[in-house]
């Protein structure tokens, strides 16, 4: 479904290059649930944002494809359309946009892409979209609230139900329950699963999760760990931090 | 769309942007009245000419020229003219007694036809008033007096004649109409600022003039008492201050540019009876008329009427009469001139005046471009993760540009509109700000006899509305264009872990 092969991935600062990802490969099959382990700052979000078309990786490196398509192939254009449709982001520090309230931060999934009169054409099917999403995350009596109002779990169940907007086949989260404590981040998690299963057709979505919790790792079908700036299969160390 | 309810969000959330608008709409404003103010200052200079000379004045100062009658039928009796008439203007000396005195232009003017050009009767001060002034709250004027009503109605109806009132069948002293502020009158106010009714009208004036020769010589002064019978105001300093009218035929009489009988020169003859004896002796032979002269005539065109060609037609007029009489001068000689013409240094400095103060302003306003950059640029680093996530959702860099630029047009649309409201407040009261700031504060920017009106005037219309909205909207876009780009360069995975 989803894959990366031999990427690597050096940040510049200064005049010292730092390689965080050399040749790291990584795959999630149609519907699989994969979860990535490693140390802090081994580069588990860096993966995360090149699967996800948010960045790109060094220039020679391997490919990433999502099914036919080579990312490396896509104009910026075609990036940002792949963001916007194939993959829903789910960050550590749930990143709602401040201003807005719980409906409007899940509803601007839709609105990134549409035109106003696009989007007022189906405002009604979107909003009750929304407002479905808010529901399956238990939020609904809190849609008018805006994200300082709420919890950290909350605020996550909301980013969720953004991520799911546009009914993306995968779902790219980045430690969704690192911010939160033990019993919320279950929470949080078995929001994640429901919506995951949430599909037209049943069948669940693609997920690749960044954790440093082998808890959470558990709860998925498959673990990997990053280390030294390659993927190895298995939990391998336990993540310290 | 997002970018709609982004703008509108962000606009309701923060200081920031409520400073950019205020910033916005002091600009605005200030240009506006700017603009409006000096344009009213402009517009009213050039209509003014009209309360004095009409749209066209024909004159030969001094000397003047005859036949001034059969003139005004030709120019009647185009069609592009609404009415003329003859003045005998004179610079002059007047007298009020106890060492008040005044050096002033006499204009001699026909009541009937000086009207019809000038419209003077609206601007006589002294009449009955029913309803008080817009400014007058109070109702202070002393003209709303209902005792003083007949004697106002008595002032009103001499001014508009100049027949003075007859005593015992003969006619009393000859009228005077004065200038509103001929003889300073700062002292003689009513708290309220209002001229007291009974300070100069019915009061005696006395109008010294020097008659000239044909030559251009003075003669002996001439001295004539005069009963001040009204006032006028015609809202231009300059005049009002040092204006004065009287009867046409009064004034000629004093300069000698009355009609006269021509006579032979040469010393008187004695006449011999029959028998060779001296009986007396006899008048020199009148071999004709020296007819009476005015030093201008006055034309009002049709209202639409382009000035230039009325003045070409007045010119072309003049011409005809000349060629039909010996001893009027032709057209070359004498000045055909409109009120822009005749003002055109001051006019034309003014309008260059009016263009400069706006440059500068327009200068002064390229701050706000400045100011909504600055402020731009910390709101788009404030914000940094915004542009983040709507990135890793999937916004584009131009949809992200757009969202500042959009952001930036609705600090500029509601800054503009601000500053179109508070110019209209300002504009449509700046003569009471002006007052309070005189009486509050001792301020007074305004002082009419350095401006010429004696209020402030305006123009506040709709395309000076238009262009300096569109101005102000557009200068905020380009102050946003530079953080918008910033905003569209940034690396969504940077801004992402910006904190
Ligand atoms: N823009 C950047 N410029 C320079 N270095 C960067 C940049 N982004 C990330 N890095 C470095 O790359 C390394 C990997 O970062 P990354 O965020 O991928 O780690 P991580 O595994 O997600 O860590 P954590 O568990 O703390 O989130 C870190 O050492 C980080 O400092
Ligand atoms: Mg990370």
């Amino acid at each position: 479904m989803i894959s990366a092969s031999n990427i690597s991935k050096t940040y510049r600062l200064g005049r010292v290059d730092v390689p965080v990802l050399r040749g790291a490969s990584i795959e999630a099959g149609e519907g699989e649930w994969v979860a990535v382990l490693g140390a802090s700052g081994s580069g588990k979000s860096t993966l995360l944002h090149l699967l996800g078309g948010l960045d790109r990786p060094d220039r020679g490196s391997g490919a990433i494809r999502f099914g036919d398509t080579e990312l490396g192939s896509l104009g910026a254009a075609g990036l940002d359309r792949f963001r916007r449709t194939q993959v829903g982001f789910v960050f550590q520090f749930f990143h709602l946009l401040p201003e807005l309230t719980v409906l409007e931060n899940v509803l601007l999934g839709s609105m990134v892409g549409r035109g106003r009169l696009g989007f007022l054409r189906e405002r009604a099917q979107l909003t009750k979209r929304a407002e479905g999403l808010i529901e399956v995350v238990g939020l609904s009596h809190r849609r008018g609230h805006r994200p300082a109002e709420l919890s950290g779990g909350e605020r996550q169940r909301v980013a969720i139900a953004r991520a799911l907007m546009n009914d993306p086949p995968v779902i790219l989260a980045d430690e969704p329950t690192g911010n939160l404590d033990q019993g919320t981040g279950a929470g949080v998690l078995d929001a994640l699963s429901e919506l995951r299963l949430a599909t037209p057709d049943g069948s669940p979505r693609t997920m690749v999760m960044v954790t440093h919790d082998t808890r959470v790792a558990e709860r998925a079908d498959r673990v990997v760990t990053i280390a030294d700036g390659v993927v190895q299969a298995g939990a391998g160390q336990p993540a310290s931090r | 769309m997002y970018q709609a309810l982004l703008t509108r969000r962000y606009l309701t959330r923060k200081i920031m942007p409520l400073l950019a608008s205020a910033a916005v709409m002091l600009c605005v404003a200030m240009e506006l009245i700017t603009w409006s103010v000096m344009g009213g200052f402009l517009n009213q200079l050039i209509a003014s000419g009209r309360s004095l000379i009409g749209d066209v004045e024909i004159s030969r100062p001094q000397t003047g020229f005859a036949h001034y009658e059969e003139l005004v039928a030709m120019l009647e009796a185009d069609e592009l003219i609404v009415a003329a008439a003859p003045t005998v203007d004179a610079y002059g000396l007047i007298s009020l007694g106890e060492g008040r005195t005044s050096f002033c232009v006499i204009k001699g003017i026909d009541p009937e036809s000086f009207d019809a050009v000038t419209g003077y009767r609206d601007s006589l001060y002294w009449k009955p008033l029913d309803e008080p002034l817009p400014k007058d709250d109070a109702g202070a004027d002393p003209r709303l007096d209902p005792e003083a009503r007949d004697l106002f109605a008595a002032l009103q109806g001499f001014g508009e004649t100049l027949e003075p009132p007859e005593r015992d069948g003969l006619p009393e002293k000859p009228l005077t109409i004065l200038g509103l502020e001929v003889f300073s009158k700062r002292g003689l106010r009513t708290p309220a600022g209002f001229v007291e009714a009974d300070v100069l009208t019915q009061r005696e004036l006395t109008v010294n003039v020097l008659p000239t020769d044909r030559s251009g010589g003075w003669l002996e002064p001439t001295a004539r008492r005069f009963v001040i019978a009204n006032e006028f105001a015609s809202g231009v300093y300059e005049i009002d201050s040092r204006t004065l009218y009287v009867h046409i035929e009064e004034l000629q009489d004093m300069l000698r540019m009355d009609e006269a009988e021509k006579v032979e020169t040469g010393t008187a003859e004695i006449i011999y009876n029959d028998q060779g004896e001296p009986i007396g002796f006899g008048s020199p032979e009148t071999v004709g008329v020296d007819p009476a002269r005015a030093t201008a005539v006055l034309v009002r065109g049709v209202d639409d009427a382009d000035l230039n060609v009325l003045r070409e037609r007045v010119a072309s007029i003049y011409d005809e009469f000349s060629r039909k009489h010996d001893g009027v001068p032709p057209v070359d000689f004498i000045n055909v001139l409109t009120w822009e013409d005749r003002n055109a240094t001051l006019i034309g400095a003014i309008k260059k005046e009016t263009a400069l103060v706006l440059f500068i302003f327009g200068i002064i306003s390229l701050t706000s471009v400045f100011l909504v950059l600055a402020i731009f640029w910390s709101m788009v680093s404030e914000r940094t993760k915004d542009v983040g996530i709507l990135r890793a959702i999937g916004a584009s860099r131009m949809g992200v540009a757009w969202l500042w630029i959009r952001y930036g047009l609705a600090i500029g649309a509601v800054g503009t509109t601000l500053g179109i409201g508070l110019a209209y407040l300002v504009i449509t009261n700046i003569n009471a700000i002006h007052d309070w700031l005189g009486t509050a504060l001792g301020i007074s920017i305004w002082d009419p006899a350095v401006y010429y009106f004696t209020t402030i005037p305006e123009d506040f219309d709709a395309t000076k509305v238009v262009i300096v909205a569109a101005a102000g909207v557009l200068s905020c876009a380009i102050g946003a264009v530079v953080p918008a780009a910033r905003a569209a360069r940034m690396d969504p995975v940077k801004a992402l872990r910006f904190e």
